[in-house]
């Protein structure tokens, strides 16, 4: 996962805040983390079960799964977008 | 995801808090793994031993996985950056 570090190279630190810890803000962190990572997890599990289908001739991904290993990602981040407006929108009407 | 957020102090101690994760997280990619390419490679019981051709296909299956898993990495911070601008 370290992808999602990538090029945190301090900018900003030099705002010269006090440094004490709020931990509101690192719950807040924390969670937007393991959100993250749970549905990076997720989407490799789904993924893997949807489009990797040759078992394996040998360890190379062939452009068939290459192809279907992009749009399936694509289709969850859609999936989870759709879903999140329609709860939202479920909540809402239930507010009224 | 930066932390661009946070002062020094809290981002010094989200590293470390990711460096747990990261170790937390490799160890479950790992049962996983193991879990996976034993369904798919592993169905002789003929033998206690790991058969030549059980062994290849593990290695494929591992290799495969790697690959499967990097290439959803990308897709994955493409996507993320695109919500992200948003």
């Amino acid at each position: 996962m370290s992808y999602m570090f990538g090029g945190n190279t301090g900018a900003g630190s030099a705002l010269g805040q006090s440094q004490g810890i709020n931990p509101n803000n690192i719950a807040m962190a924390e969670q937007e983390l393991d959100m993250l990572t749970d549905t990076f997890n997720r989407i490799v599990d789904v993924c893997h079960t949807k489009c990797i289908k040759n078992k394996y001739p040998d360890g190379e991904l062939t452009k068939g799964e290459s192809v279907c290993i992009d749009r399936c990602v694509s289709k969850f981040f859609a999936l989870n977008k759709t879903v999140g407006e329609k709860l939202m929108a479920q909540q809402q009407e239930m507010q009224k | 995801m930066d932390f661009s957020n946070l002062n020094d102090a809290e981002r010094r101690h989200m590293e470390q808090l990711v460096e747990r994760k990261q170790m937390k997280d490799f160890v479950r990619m790992y049962s996983s793994l193991v879990e996976r390419c034993f369904i798919d490679c592993i169905d002789d019981f003929t033998s206690k031993a790991v058969s030549s051709k059980e062994n290849t296909c593990v290695d494929r299956c591992i290799t495969k996985f790697l690959r499967h898993s990097a290439r959803v990495g990308q897709q994955f911070a493409e996507e993320n950056a695109k919500l992200m601008q948003q």
